[in-house]
C-alpha cells in the first residue's frame, strides 16, 4: 500500500514536471512578445551600456532628453534627441523617445512616424522585452487616440495595460516611466 | 548895394550848400536803409536756410538713431561637434576644431582659462567656452578627455570629476548672409561692456567725453596748435560723437564743409540723445579690422577676432589693445605687427594711468600681460553652395533684405568636417582627371565641373554640398540646380518597381531570369532599340547580374513588363520630383535629374523605405536669442522594408561584384551599396552610393554637355571613393540587417531555382517571404523522376526540405 502510493506520488511528481516542461517550452518559442500580464517595466537605462560607443553616447544623449521632458523643457528635450541622432542614426530608443515626445506634445502623426521607425529597427533586436513591447503597442495606442482613431487605439492601450499594468495602467508613459 | 548884393551871394551860396549836404545825407540815408534792408533780408534768408538745414540734418539723424541703427548679417552656424568616450579623436580633428573655435592652446600646468586649452599625450584639458544653443544653453565646463592612442577613453567633469557620456562643442561658423557692405558686427549693450574697455576709449578717443556738447573746442583748439607747430596733421580735434557722424552719415572726405556738417550733425545728436546710447552706438559701429574680405564692426565682434571671447570676458591689457588699434585698424593690427600693436596698447595703458582711469598697479599688470592674440579662422568659402541651398529652404518672409540686417542665427545641419573635405575631395579630384586625362578638356578650355552632397539618409539632414569647383567662378549650384540624364542611377528604381509586391505579388524575385537579348520598342518616334555598355547582348541573366553589370536591354524590357507609368510612380514615392518622361528609355536614366533629389531617393532605399525630408537647418533665431523657426526631422514610409532591403542588396553586388567594385579596390570595407551611372556618349558620370549613415552622390561632367569620353567608374567612382574613405576612415558603422520579411535561400545561380542537396551550385539570395522559388536546380530534378510530377502533385518546399534531411542523415 505505502510501496503504491509512494510510487504513485512519484508518478504524480514526473507527470507535473512533464506538463511543467511542456507548459514552458511551449512558451518559449513566443520569446517575450506573448509572455503574461505583469512584465517587468522596460526602462531605457536597463539598455543605456549597450552596444559600441556610438549607441552609448548616443543612449546617454537620450537619456538626458527624457531628464528634460520630465523637468517640462520639451525644447531642450528635443534638441538632446536630435544630438543622439546625430551620434548614432540607427538608434531605436532614440526614435522611441521622440514617439513619446510627440504624443505628449499633441502631434501623433509625427509620434506615429517616429514609432515606425523604432519598430523597424528593433525589428533586428535579438532582445525585445515584453516591457518594451508594451510600450511600443501603447505609445503606438496613445498617438492613434490622440488623433481621434479611438477604435484602433484602444485594443492596442488595452494590450499595452496587459502588458505592462504598472506602466500602461493609465493609459500613457511618462518621460520618468521610459527612462 | 555892393555889400548888399555881396551879402545876398553869400547867402545864396551858403543855401545851396545847405540843399547840397541835405541831399548828400538823403543819398546816404537811402543808402543805409538798403543796406540795413539787404542785411535784413540776409538774416532772414541765412536764419531760414539755417533753421531749414537744422531741421533737415535733425530728421536725418532722428530717421537714423530711431530707426534701425545697424544691419547685422545672419550667421549660419554649423551642427556642433559632440564629444564622447570612444570618439575617435583624428578623425574627427579634434585639435584643429579647436583652433578653428578660437581655442587658444597653453602649456601644463596652472589654471585653465576659459576657451582655452592644453593636449598632453594621453590627457587633454579643455575649458570649453559658455555658448547659446537654440534650446539649450551650455554653461562653461572645463573637461579632461582622457586618450589612448586615436580614441577618447573618457570623459571627465574636471571640477567634480563626474564621467560624462557626451559633450558638446560650440558649433562652428558656417558663413554669413552679407550685405554690399560686407560689414560683420556682434551688437552689445553698453552695460555688458566692461568699465576698462570704456575708459580705454575714452582715454585715447575722445577724454572729455562726458564734457563737451558734441564738439570739443579745446581740444581743436590743442590739435590746431599741434599741427601747425608740426606742419603737418598729427592730431584730430574729433569727438567720439563726431566719429560716430562721420561713420554713420558722411564720406571720409576732408574738406571744410563736411567738416562743419560733421559738427553740426554731432551738435544735434548730442541735444537729442543721452550720451549712454551715443558710447552705446559708437561702440556697435567702430571699424576694427578685417576677417578675410568681411569688415569687422563693433567691439563685439572685435573682441572674437582678436582674442576669440565674448566682449564682456576681455582684460584691461586686451581692452586697451581693441582701443589702440581704433587709430589705424589696418596698420595696428596685432595679426599684422604684434610688436607694434603691443607698444601702442601700452600706450593707452600709460594715458589711461595718467587721466587717472586706472592705477599704477593695473598699469604694471596689463604692460607686463603678454599680448595673446587669437588665430584668425575666415569663413569656410567651401560652404557659400549650401549657404544658398539653405536660402532657397527658408519660408519667404526670409528675404535677403531680412537675412542681411536682422542678426538672425541659423542653425544648419552641416558637418563642417565633412563639408571642408567635400570641397577638398572634388577640387583635387577634378584637377587629378584633368592631368590624367588630357582629352577630357582638350577642345574649347571648358574645365570639368562636378558636385558632392552627401546626406544622412535616416534623417534627410545635408551633411555636405558642394554644388561646383570654385563658387567664385561660378555660383551655378549643381546639387540643386543642375539637372543631368540620369544614366544607370536611374535603374534601381526600375527593379524596385518590378520587387515590390504590389497586388498580385511582385514581378519578379531575386531569383528570376531576364532576358538581356535583342529588344524593339515602337515609339511614337519611331522604334527604339536600347543596347548594352559593352555592345553584346547577355541572353538569360539573373536579376542580380543585370543590375551589377548594368544591363541596359534587360532593365528596358523588365520597365516595359512592369510599365513605365510604374516605374515613374516608384520614382517619385522615393523622392524624385523633377518631370519624369514616359519614355521607354526612361528605363535606363534618360530622364533629368538632381543630385540632390537622387541622393533623397537613394536615402529612401538605405532608410529602408521611409524616405526623409531633406534638412538643412535645425533652428533659426532672432537677434534677441528666442527661437523663430524650425525645420523638424520628418519622414513617411513609401515603401515595404522589405523590397527596400532587397535593392539595398542588389545594390550591395554592384559595389561587391559589379560596376561599382573600384569602391572596394579603393580600401573601403564593411556594408556599402552603390550604383555607377553615366549617360548617353559618356556625357554625365554619376555615383550614388551609401552606408548605413550616410548617402553620398557624385556628378561630374560639363556645364555645356560634352563627351567625358570615360565612364563613372573611372572619373565619378573615385571621387566617392575617396571622401567616403577619407570620411569615415575606412570603418563604417552599422550594417544592412534583412527585415522579418525577408528570408535567405540557397539558389542555383545558372538557373535561379532552389539550390538543394546534389545541385552543384549554389549561392544565397534573399527573398520576401512566400516568395521563394518553387522549382529546384535541373540536377536535383533529373536525380529525382517524381519531381517531373505535375505541380499540383509536387512535393511542397517543407516536405523537400524534409525529404533533403532523410538524405543527409
Amino acid at each position: 500500500m505505502a510501496e503504491s502510493t509512494v510510487r504513485r506520488s512519484w508518478k504524480g511528481i514526473v507527470a507535473i514536471g512533464l506538463l511543467g516542461s511542456f507548459l514552458g517550452g511551449c512558451s518559449l518559442p513566443l520569446g517575450g512578445r506573448f509572455a503574461p500580464s505583469g512584465a517587468r517595466p522596460f526602462s531605457l537605462a536597463s539598455v543605456a551600456e549597450e552596444g559600441d560607443a556610438a549607441r552609448r553616447a548616443s543612449m546617454r544623449l537620450v537619456l538626458s532628453g527624457l531628464d528634460e521632458d520630465q523637468a517640462l523643457r520639451p525644447d531642450q528635450a528635443l534638441s538632446l534627441y536630435e544630438r543622439a541622432l546625430q551620434v548614432d542614426p540607427n538608434n531605436p530608443f532614440a526614435y522611441l523617445a521622440l514617439a513619446r515626445h510627440h504624443v505628449d506634445g499633441a502631434d501623433p502623426r509625427r509620434a506615429l512616424a517616429f514609432l515606425d521607425k523604432a519598430d523597424a529597427l528593433l525589428a533586428h533586436s535579438d532582445r525585445r522585452p515584453p516591457g518594451l513591447e508594451a510600450d511600443l503597442l501603447g505609445i503606438r495606442g496613445s498617438a492613434l487616440y490622440a488623433s481621434g482613431r479611438i477604435d484602433s487605439a484602444l485594443p492596442l492601450l488595452d494590450r499595452a495595460r496587459s502588458l505592462s499594468p504598472i506602466v500602461w495602467d493609465d493609459a500613457h508613459l511618462d518621460a520618468r516611466e521610459l527612462r | 548895394m555892393a555889400a548888399q548884393r555881396k551879402k545876398k551871394d553869400k547867402t545864396g551860396k551858403g543855401r545851396a550848400r545847405r540843399r547840397e549836404l541835405e541831399s548828400r545825407r538823403a543819398r546816404w540815408r537811402r543808402v543805409l536803409r538798403t543796406i540795413a534792408l539787404v542785411l535784413l533780408c540776409s538774416g532772414f534768408v541765412a536764419g531760414w536756410s539755417a533753421a531749414r538745414y537744422a531741421i533737415g540734418v535733425d530728421r536725418i539723424v532722428r530717421e537714423r538713431f530711431e530707426g534701425r541703427l545697424f544691419r547685422v548679417p545672419s550667421r549660419v552656424m554649423s551642427a556642433p561637434t559632440i564629444l564622447y568616450p570612444g570618439l575617435d579623436w583624428q578623425r574627427i580633428d579634434l585639435p584643429g576644431t579647436l583652433v578653428r573655435l578660437g581655442y587658444r592652446k597653453v602649456g601644463k600646468g596652472g589654471a585653465l582659462p576659459v576657451g582655452h586649452f592644453n593636449w598632453q599625450a594621453r590627457k587633454v584639458r579643455i575649458h570649453r567656452r559658455p555658448f547659446d544653443h537654440p534650446s539649450r544653453a551650455e554653461p562653461a565646463r572645463e573637461i579632461i578627455l582622457r586618450l589612448r592612442r586615436t580614441t577618447i577613453e573618457e570623459l571627465r567633469d574636471a571640477r567634480t570629476g563626474r564621467e560624462l557620456g557626451a559633450l558638446l562643442l560650440e558649433p562652428e561658423l558656417v558663413g554669413a548672409y552679407y550685405g554690399h557692405d560686407h560689414e560683420q558686427r556682434e551688437l552689445v549693450r553698453l552695460e555688458g561692456v566692461p568699465l576698462h574697455l570704456i575708459e580705454a576709449i575714452l582715454a585715447v578717443e575722445d577724454q572729455r567725453f562726458l564734457q563737451h556738447r558734441g564738439i570739443d573746442v579745446r581740444r581743436i583748439l590743442g590739435a590746431l596748435w599741434v599741427n601747425l607747430r608740426s606742419g603737418r596733421v598729427r592730431q584730430g580735434g574729433s569727438t567720439l560723437t563726431q566719429q560716430l557722424v562721420k561713420n554713420f552719415f558722411l564720406t571720409p572726405e576732408r574738406s571744410l564743409k563736411r567738416k562743419l556738417h560733421e559738427a553740426a550733425m554731432a551738435l544735434i545728436v548730442e541735444a537729442r540723445y543721452e550720451k549712454e546710447a551715443i558710447l552705446e552706438c559708437y561702440l556697435n559701429e567702430i571699424y576694427l579690422g578685417q576677417r578675410g574680405s568681411t569688415a569687422i564692426h563693433g567691439v563685439g565682434e572685435a573682441s572674437w577676432l582678436y582674442f576669440g571671447k565674448a566682449v564682456e570676458n576681455v582684460s584691461l591689457a586686451e581692452s586697451a589693445l581693441i582701443a589702440a588699434i581704433i587709430q589705424s585698424p589696418h596698420g595696428l593690427s596685432p595679426h599684422r605687427d604684434a610688436e607694434r600693436a603691443t607698444g601702442r596698447r601700452n600706450l593707452v595703458l600709460r594715458l589711461m594711468h595718467e587721466q587717472g582711469r586706472i592705477t599704477q598697479a593695473e598699469l604694471d599688470g596689463g604692460v607686463a600681460e603678454r599680448l595673446h592674440v587669437a588665430k584668425i579662422t575666415p569663413e569656410p568659402r567651401d560652404a557659400r553652395f549650401f549657404l544658398d541651398v539653405l536660402r532657397r529652404q527658408l519660408p519667404d518672409f526670409y528675404s535677403m533684405e531680412t537675412l542681411t540686417s536682422e542678426g538672425l542665427r541659423i542653425y544648419a545641419t552641416l558637418d563642417l568636417r565633412l563639408q571642408r573635405l567635400a570641397a577638398s575631395v572634388l577640387r583635387e579630384e577634378l584637377a587629378a582627371l584633368e592631368e590624367r586625362y588630357p582629352s577630357i578638356t582638350s577642345g574649347d578650355g571648358a574645365s570639368l565641373e562636378g558636385c558632392l552632397v552627401a546626406l544622412r539618409p535616416q534623417t534627410g539632414e545635408v551633411l555636405a554640398l558642394v554644388g561646383g569647383r570654385d563658387y567664385a567662378v561660378s555660383q551655378f549650384d549643381r546639387c540643386t540646380q543642375a539637372r543631368r540624364p540620369a544614366g544607370s542611377v536611374f535603374k534601381p528604381f526600375v527593379y524596385i518597381a518590378a520587387l515590390e509586391p504590389v497586388s498580385g505579388g511582385p514581378r519578379i524575385t531575386l531569383g528570376s531570369m531576364l532576358d538581356d537579348g535583342p529588344l524593339e520598342v515602337r515609339t511614337a518616334t519611331g522604334v527604339w532599340r536600347p543596347a548594352n555598355y559593352d555592345k553584346k547582348f547577355h541572353g538569360q541573366v539573373r536579376v542580380r547580374d543585370a543590375l551589377e553589370q548594368s544591363l541596359n536591354v534587360a532593365t528596358a524590357r523588365l520597365a516595359q513588363e512592369v510599365g513605365i507609368p510604374r516605374v515613374a510612380e516608384v520614382a517619385r514615392d522615393l523622392g524624385i520630383e523633377s518631370p519624369l518622361p514616359s519614355v521607354p528609355s526612361l528605363a535606363i536614366g534618360s530622364a533629368d535629374l538632381s543630385p540632390l533629389e537622387l541622393a533623397r531617393a537613394y536615402a529612401t532605399i538605405a532608410n529602408g523605405g521611409i524616405r526623409p525630408r531633406i534638412r538643412t537647418f535645425e533652428d533659426v533665431v532672432d537677434s534677441s536669442g528666442a527661437a523663430v523657426e524650425r525645420q523638424s526631422i520628418g519622414f513617411e514610409r513609401v515603401l515595404d522594408a522589405g523590397t527596400a532591403y532587397l535593392a539595398t542588396s542588389l545594390l550591395e553586388g554592384v559595389i561587391d561584384r559589379g560596376t561599382g567594385r573600384g569602391v572596394r579596390a579603393g580600401g573601403i570595407t564593411g556594408p556599402i551599396a552603390g550604383k555607377t551611372g553615366t549617360s548617353d556618349e559618356e556625357r554625365d558620370a554619376w555615383f550614388v552610393g551609401f552606408s548605413p549613415e550616410l548617402v553620398v552622390v557624385v556628378w561630374i561632367g560639363f556645364d555645356e554637355p560634352r563627351s567625358l569620353g570615360l565612364p563613372s567608374s573611372r572619373v565619378a567612382l573615385p571621387v566617392w571613393t575617396r571622401f567616403l574613405q577619407e570620411a569615415t576612415g575606412g570603418r563604417l558603422r552599422g550594417s544592412f540587417l534583412p527585415p522579418a520579411e525577408v528570408v535567405k535561400v540557397d539558389i542555383d545561380p545558372a538557373t535561379g531555382a532552389l539550390s538543394l542537396a546534389g545541385c552543384p551550385r549554389r549561392t544565397p539570395e534573399f527573398f520576401l517571404r512566400g516568395t521563394e522559388p518553387d522549382a529546384t536546380c535541373p540536377e536535383w530534378a533529373s536525380r529525382r523522376p517524381e519531381s517531373r510530377r505535375s505541380r499540383r502533385d509536387r512535393p511542397s518546399l517543407l516536405e523537400r526540405l524534409f525529404e533533403e534531411w532523410l538524405n543527409r542523415l
